[in-house]
């Protein structure tokens, strides 16, 4: 197995097409040698909450550490800023972005939203912008998201609107028509709506937004700023960010891009008026730019931030690199996602061209999953008693709407189900005949115990 | 092995039972994650929280939340008093006031959300070298009265625990209680240096915000750090930068989850308590040897050089500024930077170096470098040895630093 050294502080970059030095591509005794550090039983259908790394770019990053704690001094002064620039150029290509500075490097797309969003604060609170002029954002953006407004919008004297999208969805034309619903909403009243947030990949219920098209609307309203989060997208989906268009877009590399926890790459566009963009952990780097300010935010483990390098070295190991491997993931994850409809007769949340590396499977209605709690317990009884790992989404019906229906009554549970490299047949398998089995011994949700 | 490495002050060390530990920790997460954050994570960090809690003398564990280092904790801190401002709770110009010699990263936070929302900053001058902590206490009084002015308030106080460069303990207790008495509003203590270097007493301080590294004298890896809030009615508006689902359930929960993350270096605080245990008289004997040892090794260095110690040995802690000879001729920061680049490179020694230009008035002779040398355990004799001869040598060959590359 190879084991990559990272090179120490060269900033010279690899391109992603790599000529192969032997013709000896990564095989499925390579990959699971790489995974072997997962729980051998698991059933680990969850990449997506919180990613996977394989062994050699562990190793890598063990190395970074290492070096650091030899001699830290060195390190700081040698080798951490060429280091970083080095991961940043290599990200820049990947997502044809013009310009390195326009990729800065920092934990998590939860850090990156604070980051756009303390400034949308700070200009209501230096009355650039007037009290409840809007931000605008999906009503299934992640969680701490939308914290992330209230901390920082909400608290400053904006107003927020919420765009409902239907779930589960048939076509890109329902999230589209929605979006122009809410649009002329938050202008109503004379209000200028500031940012937009929006989603390239869902993250409960999952589904593909076409963020292209939703970017082009929302120039066309007159939408000051445009804010993707595509926490999910690098290595499931393409990223191009001159097609996307937005202002500001962010994706986590230790989600589907094989980097160890945690890096994410805060992408913003240069005609942006982004010069008043800061971390929020301030530094004497404070005023050099937010890719500068990012890469030294006091002292820290910035290990994760270094291995990109090595990271490219695993993916190009794969026939067809990262394009076959999300190729390959989604083409699984439905097929998957197909085979445990047929078993339980239920549905798919989206249609599959609306899908990645995850997507949503309907539950048995018989299973009676009527909340959040009902939806947690079914969770941690399926990776206590069967080994499964696999989230799991409550769907609210919607007033006087007809939901889906399996033939036993209204499907309100969905479980979100991921393909990655180290994935087997077998683990959807498992998920499958626990299922069954539950819906066999006659368990509803609310029966379950945690053991 | 070969680098002589006197600078513990600057990212601290961590022993390898340590890192082994949390080794184990990180590859527990990557066998299963989700396990792990359901099941381990926040146990996990209580219990580290409560160890501190009792090291520094907390009533409640409430009041101690885990950050990755000093700087967030200032930027914890500080973004409170902007939104201070920006929600009129402050007036224009009311004042925050710190020690000149405040960490470079806790100046630009002060800047980024004080400044910049419309405070008055002033800061203390300290005269260093320093001869006696009346030189402190007379300054920091002076520049309370200037913060009060024209009817301004004092909402923060910033003050070190111990200065990073040039490196001087303050008398934080009696500072706290100076501004108590002129009525300062929050007084948050940067202790960055704190735990594991001097004695950290909550209570007996009694500032309402204190901070310290764990990672720099405390053996834990990189990085962690506590910050303590006092629990009073004052500063129950707090809240980490960068905002999870747990916003609103108090610091200390939102701070344990700030997104996915590697949390190892959090979790690993038991473990160190037990290296730390290993040693006679625990953290106290350490510290107390660091501090003899150091000041042995700063006077054996100030003989050899013929020059001075930059304050007196009751003031320092496990660092110590020790002065270097005037003919070497630093006459600049980007002076004592290649200085301790030459250092590094030619003679194998690890040791930074602050410059103190010559004051008016001063004579010809006047010592203008000093380098801070740290001890911890993991120090010898010979590493400052390596230190004396080094610069020895250098004064033997006549070399200034004006001879140096300009780059």
């Amino acid at each position: 197995m190879q084991h990559d050294d990272p090179r120490n502080g060269e900033s010279t970059h690899r391109s992603s097409k790599k000529p192969k030095i032997s013709s000896q591509f990564i095989t499925e005794s390579d990959i699971r040698d790489e995974f072997s550090h997962h729980h051998p039983r698991v059933a680990r259908i969850n990449n997506g909450s919180f990613g996977s790394c394989p062994g050699s770019v562990l190793a890598a990053q063990r190395h970074w550490q290492l070096q650091f704690l030899r001699q830290p001094d060195a390190f700081y002064f040698n080798s951490l800023r060429d280091g970083i620039t080095a991961s940043r150029k290599i990200i820049k290509d990947l997502i044809n972005a013009d310009h390195v500075d326009e990729v800065s490097l920092v934990d998590n797309a939860t850090t990156a939203a604070a980051i756009v969003l303390q400034r949308i604060g700070r200009s209501f609170a230096e009355g650039k912008f007037q009290k409840n002029d809007t931000v605008l954002m999906l009503h299934c953006a992640y969680e701490a998201v939308k914290k992330s407004i209230q901390a920082y919008v909400t608290r400053a004297g904006g107003s927020v609107i919420e765009v409902r999208l239907p779930f589960p969805v048939n076509s890109e034309e329902e999230i589209i028509s929605e979006l122009k619903k809410s649009i002329d909403e938050g202008k109503s009243n004379g209000r200028r709506i500031r940012l937009a947030i929006i989603d390239h990949i869902t993250s409960m219920p999952s589904v593909v937004i076409p963020v292209k098209e939703l970017v082009r609307i929302c120039r066309a309203e007159g939408i000051e700023q445009v804010f993707v989060d595509a926490a999910h997208a690098i290595g499931s989906v393409k990223v191009d960010v001159k097609e996307v268009g937005a202002d500001f877009y962010v994706s986590n590399l230790h989600k589907w891009f094989f980097c160890p926890p945690s890096v994410a790459f805060l992408y913003c566009n240069k005609s942006t008026k982004s010069s008043d963009l800061h971390h929020p952990v301030v530094s004497h780097e404070y005023g050099n730019g937010l890719p500068i300010e990012s890469s030294w935010t006091g002292t820290r483990d910035y290990s994760s931030q270094l291995v990109v390098p090595a990271v490219l070295e695993f993916v190009n190991r794969f026939e067809g690199g990262i394009e076959e491997i999300m190729k390959r993931n989604h083409d699984q994850v439905v097929k998957m996602g197909k085979m445990l409809v047929e078993s339980w007769g239920t549905n798919l949340g989206s249609p599959p061209e609306m899908s990645a590396a995850m997507i949503m499977v309907g539950l048995p209605s018989r299973l009676c999953l009527n909340s959040e709690k009902d939806a947690l317990k079914l969770r941690s009884h399926l990776r206590d008693c069967y080994e499964v790992e696999v989230p799991i989404f409550h769907q609210v019906p919607k007033d006087g709407e007809e939901g889906v229906r399996d033939k036993d009554g209204f499907i309100t549970g969905y479980v979100r189900i991921s393909h990655q490299v180290y994935n087997t047949v077998e683990d959807y398998e498992k998920l499958r005949d626990a299922i069954n089995q539950l819906v066999e011994d006659g368990k509803t949700c609310k029966m379950l115990f945690k053991e | 092995p070969a680098v002589a490495r006197i600078n513990n002050g600057s990212f601290g060390c961590c022993p390898s039972s340590v890192l082994s530990a949390q080794n184990q920790l990180q590859l527990q997460w990557l066998r299963q994650p989700d396990n792990f954050y359901f099941n381990q994570l926040q146990p996990k960090i209580i219990q580290s929280r409560t160890i501190i809690k009792d090291i520094i003398n907390a009533d409640h564990v409430d009041e101690v939340s885990i950050v990755d280092n000093a700087t967030t904790a200032a930027a914890i801190v500080l973004q409170q008093i902007a939104w201070g401002f920006a929600e009129g709770k402050f007036c224009r110009g009311d004042a925050a006031v710190m020690l000149h010699y405040a960490y470079g990263a806790v100046k630009k936070s002060v800047e980024a959300y004080v400044t910049r929302a419309g405070g008055y900053v002033i800061e203390v001058p300290l005269p260093f070298p320093v001869s006696s902590v009346d030189e402190i206490v007379k300054e920091f009084r002076q520049a309370l009265r200037r913060g009060k002015q024209n009817g301004r308030k004092v909402r923060l106080a910033v003050i070190d625990h111990v200065t990073s460069m040039p490196t001087v303990v303050i008398p934080v207790k009696e500072l706290v209680t100076i501004c108590r008495e002129e009525g300062v509003d929050q007084v948050f203590v940067d202790a960055a240096h704190g735990i594991g270097c001097v004695d950290v007493d909550m209570k007996q301080i009694g500032a309402d915000f204190y901070t310290s590294n764990l990672h720099k004298w405390f053996f834990c890896p990189p990085s962690v750090a506590f910050l303590y809030c006092k629990k009073s009615t004052n500063n129950s508006d707090l809240h980490h930068p960068v905002v999870s689902h747990e916003y609103g359930n108090g610091l200390a929960i939102e701070s344990a989850w700030i997104g996915t993350r590697d949390y190892s270096s959090y979790l690993v605080v038991p473990k160190v308590l037990e290296f730390i245990n290993r040693f006679e008289g625990g953290i106290e004997g350490i510290k107390k040897r660091n501090h003899e040892y150091v000041v042995e090794m700063g006077q054996m260095l100030v003989k050899a050089w013929g020059t001075r110690l930059g304050c007196p040995p009751e003031m320092c802690s496990s660092m110590v500024m020790v002065g270097l000879p005037a003919c070497l001729g630093i006459s600049s920061d980007h002076d004592a930077l290649e200085l301790r680049t030459c250092l590094r490179d030619k003679f194998g020694v690890e040791v930074p170096i602050y410059y103190r230009p010559p004051k008016d008035g001063e004579e010809g002779g006047v010592v203008t470098g000093y380098a801070r040398i740290s001890y911890q355990v993991y120090n010898k004799v010979e590493d400052y040895y390596k230190f004396r001869d080094a610069i020895n040598q250098l004064v033997d060959n006549a070399f200034t630093c004006a001879s140096l590359p300009i780059s």
